[in-house]
């Protein structure tokens, strides 16, 4: 009888092993993209301005990987993620969903992997950033030139 | 020949005779933070020094203050001011020394 009932156990894992359920790959609140960045009120400029701050490291490096791009992709990034703050929540949302159920839907990730790091990959670094970036200026384009002068 | 042993003779004592080895800057840094009771990643510090300078040269800190207050907020928690200060020193003199008069500037009275 056990033996009888180990079999079909047997049995049964292997279907499931043989018939996985289709891999769940949706969006959470937090993948890839970290709430606080979909729900923060801040500017781009404003965001940057912060993490220049409270993650400098974080942020030098984001910097020279930038200015190491040629000039359209750097222009393509910018305009990207100026795009994306413009989104409210629920677009922001959806953007998460569609980046993380289709690995061609972000065009700039197949020009520059890193394109967003400093704003998606880091939910220390956005955590810090975003407790603190309603404090900068709205606009200030010096942002984006940080490492273009020594 | 001989030629060849005068040339092993002279690479030789140029070998013996170099100059010691200079000390990276970055060693020395972080040497000196060590006396400070800094610790942490010698290349983080050295970076955050390095910032420290590029901060003041853009134009987004301007004093002393400001400075110390930037390398305070990288510091471990429970760093000092007097800590961030000591650090901003070390840092002005072997990375930007063209900046230590905001140190004097601090000292005196405004």
């Amino acid at each position: 009888m056990l033996r009888k009932a180990s079999i079909a156990a047997a049995a049964l894992s292997c279907a499931a092993m043989i018939f996985p359920a289709a891999a769940s790959a949706d969006a959470t609140d937090d993948y890839p993209i970290p709430n606080r960045i979909m729900r923060t009120t801040c500017t781009v400029d404003q965001y940057m301005a912060a993490t220049r701050d409270t993650d400098p490291v974080y942020y030098e490096r984001y910097m020279i990987d930038y200015r190491n791009r040629p000039a359209d992709v750097q222009t393509g990034a910018r305009n990207r993620i100026y795009w994306f703050f413009s989104l409210d929540y629920a677009g922001r949302r959806q953007y998460s969903e569609n980046t993380a159920t289709n690995v061609y839907y972000e065009f700039m990730a197949t020009r520059w992997g890193n394109w967003a790091k400093l704003f998606f990959n880091n939910k220390g670094v956005v955590a810090h950033a975003t407790d603190v970036c309603m404090n900068y200026p709205p606009s200030d384009p010096s942002v984006w030139t940080w490492t273009t002068t020594p | 020949m001989k030629r060849l042993i005068i040339g092993i003779a002279i690479a030789a004592a140029a070998l013996g005779a170099a100059a010691p080895a200079q000390a990276d800057v970055d060693t020395d840094f972080t040497n000196e933070l060590h006396t400070y009771g800094i610790y942490g990643q010698k290349d983080f510090n050295a970076w955050i020094a390095k910032i420290t300078c590029k901060r003041l040269n853009k134009g987004v800190d301007h004093t002393a203050a400001d400075s110390a207050k930037f390398i305070h907020d990288q510091l471990v928690l429970d760093s000092t001011t007097q800590q961030a200060y000591q650090f901003l020193g070390a840092g002005l003199r072997l990375y930007c020394p063209d900046k230590l008069p905001i140190l004097t500037q601090a000292a005196q009275p405004s």
